[in-house]
């Protein structure tokens, strides 16, 4: 397995190597592998370097912090202060925020060191990152695959090790999916355990930053960094996690109640389907207690998500008009006519199909058909989990009914891409936290992903499954060769 | 053919806040354009509302002042429409669940005009055409604003201004806002339409926007009116629309739309969370409040004797009242207390708005000591108003102007003495006086006045002399 | 439930958006899929009658709302930054051809 980063944190203490030496590397990776891979959309090795000597001086300090000067990367839809920050959108051109994300600004006062900001779909909409204005990323596992999305280009990263760890965001299933897809851990957390202040918004009240990284035991490390209430996020709570999580994962499952609820298995690929269930065998011969459990009200998930998020969507993407940032178009007769072409020109085809679900769904006449009630089926939905929760410590699902799609692949309507995501939207309706862990290969030799999910703030028990079920199921999947060889 | 008008008003006030409704940046009037503003009044992706606590307790203030019932919970939603001045591309307001709902104004006939809702909202920048450009200041973006909505319980233009001016009245009144029309802090949407007396049924109405003064109020309804009633009269129908009163040509015109849409697609901002407010919290807010000028208006009258008009131009100004309920409270008496202040303080103060600041040099304490020198007549009144005017203009105490031996009146003999004196020393004012020229008096009295520096009590005088002079 | 030419015109109004006659026809098909899809929810459980509010049954009190302090604007060519502003201002000409 991979040098992890308490390990890579000892070398950086013990000399071994510098965090420019470090930083190096990654740069080396980065310009060998990313013009194919096409991982990262914005490259800062200057300010990496200086990062990173910056790094090596705080790491003279006994005190220095786990993440200083770790090399890392941050999606492209968090704010970086003077920094290209584009959403993947030509809408965003150019745009340079001044503003650092809160996730951010804790990160570089843990001495993190940013190699760049990486791929995604665009604004976020998609689940293969291929709506990126810049094309899409590739699957280091296989370069006739997608990433996955829409974090593909921190998922690609850190699987390819372009990167030691990223930040990625996850509004249905943006963190979770790609690290299936790519083999890699990814956690979206409780929302509100992570500031979203400096996230350019999609879906406000499902969107979520968190990590995607090599081991649970990353995650852990990272979520340590980044949690925590933020005066400049109402919807943020400060939550007392009590000790480090990443120095509590050493717990076995002996008596935990795991559920199982038919409702996620159904449609999903028989590969999948069978390595999920050999993971829950696993568990149960453990000592865990499996609990078949029912979420009736799952089944609508898939709709209230597209409602609640295109409907936020589209007032979040209101202000791209071309007025105080990004593109504006170069011809018109008017102000108006100046809007509506920057933002035909500049949003790409999903960008534009959400608007206006969003705005339909929004309208006089349909809101208590469509916004309404996808409001009261989300508390319904929210009331299910509770009550499961109070039989199950963890739920374990399929993080997607499939492996990675082909690239290009024109074969599914929008809609039917929609439903790929059904594994992963019940989460962030229910705004509780899930784990995305490898759990092994299809026929192809593409990951699988496999979803632990649990009760609101309780992070601790869901990196306690995963990290267990990454130590006892071993290797699962292929390591990737290559990247920054350490 | 005779009309009755309903009419309702609209009205939006700036609160006086140090800082904008989401954000930390400043709300003062003025500055460098785009100097007051920051990623969230700016509108900047990533950005976040973050609700200010004084905005609600504000509104909550104002909603109390007009016996509103304070809705203890309440949210944000927001209001969808794109403009460049409205850099999000929505306006945070409140939809369905406003602060304050369901209070009224009393007017002076007793009349109540019903307050539908009070909500908080976000004001939006300013844009300024010039040179085929248009410039945009966000530095008003974000201040705050709470919008008033009456019932259209108003029926005639004389009501339609007294309402706006009473608003006026308590909103400087409870602190809340400077509501100056002029410049914008409060500005006021009437709507308005016709039906024939005893119609139950509404007509079509149409709204007039952003009046900025009183009497255009009163004005814009009255042509509105007018127009209305000539195209019912000529048979025709009224059409929904927006119109903007032209004070040159005291006439309404449609305004052309900027908005084609008017579907806002309101829901509720998923960046804010619900608001509770607490009844004990209500509750000190309400002991926060002043008594409101038409409560002190009463009790000048019917506690304290005060004549109507004297009342009226002291409880309209918050500060006044308080000078003024600050001298009696030194023990001052009434009547002086509010002579002195309508004849001589006011004589300084030529506009409405410095009554409002009343800036005046001397505390309340410093007017007192004056005060009750003439209430003991140890001066008279017209000492009094010429020493209170030099303090005015130097800020120095009264002691400064009146030296212990002003203070000893002149004795019943003397005056009578100094009254003979001046009958016989002015014969001819005495003969034109007993001929009907009866201003020929005021000789006798500047000679009596001369003789004792102004400290004689020209009222008794006046009776001295008369009979004196056989009238 | 489908969705006529003309009302995909009167939405794409509202958000801003115009589009060819071929993408027109393109996005009128594919959005009765997307409403249709949307649409399941109304073909099963009933809703309750109450009023929706915020995000979950999270509420915060008075007291934990932002205390009325100026914080520092940003200084104007921060602002600005990202476009060519004019005298301070956001700048737009009214017509470019
Ligand atoms: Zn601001």
């Amino acid at each position: 397995m991979r040098t992890g980063i308490s390990e890579l944190a000892i070398r950086l203490r013990n000399r071994e190597i510098s965090a420019v030496e470090l930083t190096k590397a990654y740069i080396d990776a980065i310009e060998k592998l990313n013009p194919t891979l096409n991982a990262y959309v914005h490259l800062t090795f200057d300010t990496a370097l200086k990062a990173a000597e910056k790094a090596d001086q705080m790491l003279k300090e006994d005190d220095a912090p786990l993440l200083c000067g770790i090399p890392m990367a941050l999606k492209d839809n968090i704010c970086t202060d003077g920094l290209t920050t584009t959403c993947c959108s030509k809408i965003l051109k150019g745009f340079k925020p001044y503003h650092d994300a809160t996730v951010w600004e804790k990160l570089k006062a843990h001495g993190a060191v940013l190699l760049g900001k990486t791929n995604m779909d665009e604004f976020a909409m998609g689940s293969t990152s291929e709506t990126s204005c810049y094309g899409a990323p590739l699957n280091p596992r296989n370069t006739n695959y997608v990433t996955g999305g829409s974090s593909g280009g921190s998922a690609a990263a850190v699987c390819a090790n372009l990167a030691v760890y990223s930040l990625g965001s996850d509004t249905g299933g943006s963190i979770r999916q790609p690290a299936s897809f790519c083999g890699v851990v990814g956690l979206k957390p409780t929302y509100g355990a992570v500031s979203r202040y400096g996230l350019i918004a999609y879906g406000s009240s499902l969107d979520q930053i968190g990590p995607l990284t090599n081991s649970v035991k990353d995650a852990a490390i990272v979520f340590d960094a980044i949690k925590g209430g933020d005066k400049r996020d109402q919807t943020s709570v400060d939550y007392d996690y009590g000790s480090s999580l990443a120095e509590c994962l050493d717990r076995d499952v002996k008596g935990m109640r795991i559920g199982v609820a038919e409702e996620f298995f159904n449609g999903i690929n028989p590969e999948i389907k069978s390595k999920i269930e050999e993971a829950i065998k696993l568990f149960e011969i453990n000592g865990a207690v499996i609990e078949n459990i029912r979420l009736p009200a799952l089944k609508l998930a898939l709709p209230v998500y597209y409602i609640i998020a295109c409907a936020e969507a589209s007032s979040n993407l209101g202000r791209y008009d071309g007025i105080r940032y990004g593109y504006r178009t170069s011809f018109y007769t008017s102000i108006e006519d100046m809007i509506v072409k920057t933002r035909s020109e500049g949003f790409g085809d999903e960008v534009k199909r959400r608007i206006m679900l969003g705005t339909y769904v929004l309208s006089s006449g349909y809101y208590d058909a469509y916004y309404k009630k996808a409001c009261l089926i989300r508390e319904e939905i929210n009331r299910e989990f509770d009550a499961v929760f109070e039989k199950c410590d963890v739920l374990v699902a399929p993080t997607a009914p499939n492996t990675a799609f082909p690239l290009n692949y024109k074969g599914a309507s929008p809609v039917e891409m929609y439903l790929s995501d059904i594994c992963t939207v019940p989460v962030n309706i229910a705004g509780v936290p899930a784990i995305s862990v490898p759990c092994g290969e299809d026929a192809r030799g593409l990951p699988i992903g496999m979803q632990i999910i649990g009760r609101r703030f309780d992070e601790a028990t869901v990196l306690q499954v995963a990290h267990f079920y990454e130590q006892i199921a071993g290797k699962v999947i292929g390591a990737y060769e290559g990247g920054a060889g350490i | 053919m005779n009309y009755e008008i309903v009419c309702g008003i609209e009205t939006h006030i700036e609160l006086a806040t140090k800082t904008k409704i989401f954000c930390g940046c400043t709300t003062e009037f003025g500055g460098e354009p785009n100097t007051h503003c920051c990623p969230v009044c700016t509108g900047q992706p990533g950005s976040l509302p973050i609700l200010n606590q004084k905005v609600v307790e504000y509104a909550i203030k104002a909603g109390l002042a007009l016996n509103c019932k304070i809705n203890t919970k309440s949210h944000m939603d927001r209001k969808n429409y794109v403009y460049p001045d409205l850099p999000k591309a929505y306006q945070i307001s409140q939809y369905d669940e406003p602060l304050c709902e369901k209070g009224y104004i009393e007017l002076d006939s007793g009349k109540r005009i019903g307050i539908t809702r009070i909500h908080i909202e976000e004001d939006a920048g300013k844009l300024i055409h010039e040179n085929g450009y248009t410039y945009i200041d966000y530095n008003r973006s974000g201040v705050p604003l709470i919008e008033i909505v009456s019932e259209p319980d108003i029926s005639s233009a004389e009501e339609a201004k007294e309402y706006a001016e009473k608003l006026q009245l308590i909103m400087r009144y409870i602190g809340i806002s400077d509501c100056k029309m002029q410049e914008g802090s409060m500005r006021c949407d009437v709507n308005l339409s016709l039906r024939k007396p005893g119609d139950p049924r509404f007509g079509v109405r149409t709204e007039i926007k952003n009046i900025n003064s009183l009497s255009f109020i009163q004005k814009a309804v009255m042509a509105e009116a007018e127009r209305q009633a000539d195209i019912l009269d000529a048979g025709g129908t009224i059409v929904q629309q927006t119109m903007r009163y032209d004070e040159g040509t005291n006439s309404t015109t449609p305004m052309r739309d900027k908005e084609n849409s008017d579907d806002y697609r309101y829901f509720p901002d998923p960046d804010i969370l619900r608001f509770s407010i607490d009844d004990e919290k209500v509750e000190e807010i309400r002991t926060s409040l002043p008594e409101l000028p038409f409560d002190k208006l009463k009790r000048y009258v019917n506690v304290l004797g005060l004549p109507e008009a004297t009342a009226k131009q002291i409880s309209r100004y918050r500060k006044v009242a308080e000078f003024f309920e600050g001298a009696l409270a030194e023990g001052a008496s009434v009547k002086n207390t509010a002579n002195l202040i309508v004849g001589t303080i006011f004589s300084n103060m030529d506009t409405e708005e410095e009554k409002e600041l009343f800036a005046v040099r001397i505390s309340a304490a410093q007017f007192a000591a004056l005060v009750k020198l003439a209430d003991e007549k140890k001066i008279n009144i017209g000492f009094a108003q010429s020493t209170l005017q030099k303090m005015l203009e130097s800020g120095k105490p009264v002691e400064e102007f009146i030296k212990p031996e002003d203070l000893v009146g002149i004795s019943n003999e003397e005056l009578e003495s100094l009254c003979k004196e001046a009958v016989d020393a002015n014969p001819k004012a005495v003969a034109d006086v007993r001929s009907g020229k009866d201003k020929a008096i005021n000789m006798l009295f500047g000679y009596i006045m001369k003789k004792t520096g102004g400290k004689a009590d020209i009222r008794k005088a006046e009776v001295l002399l008369r009979k004196l002079i056989g009238q | 439930m489908t969705i006529s030419k003309t009302e995909i015109e009167k939405l794409a109004k509202l958000a801003k958006l115009s589009f060819s006659e071929e993408e027109l026809e393109r996005f009128t098909a594919e959005f009765d899929e997307i409403i249709a899809f949307a649409d399941t929810i109304n073909q099963s459980i009933e809703g309750g009658t109450e009023q929706i509010r915020n995000v979950g049954a999270r509420m915060v009190s008075f007291d934990d709302l932002r205390t009325d302090e100026v914080v520092p604007s940003l200084p104007n060519e921060k602002i600005l930054s990202n476009v060519e502003g004019y005298n301070g201002f956001f700048s737009v000409e009214r017509s470019k051809k």
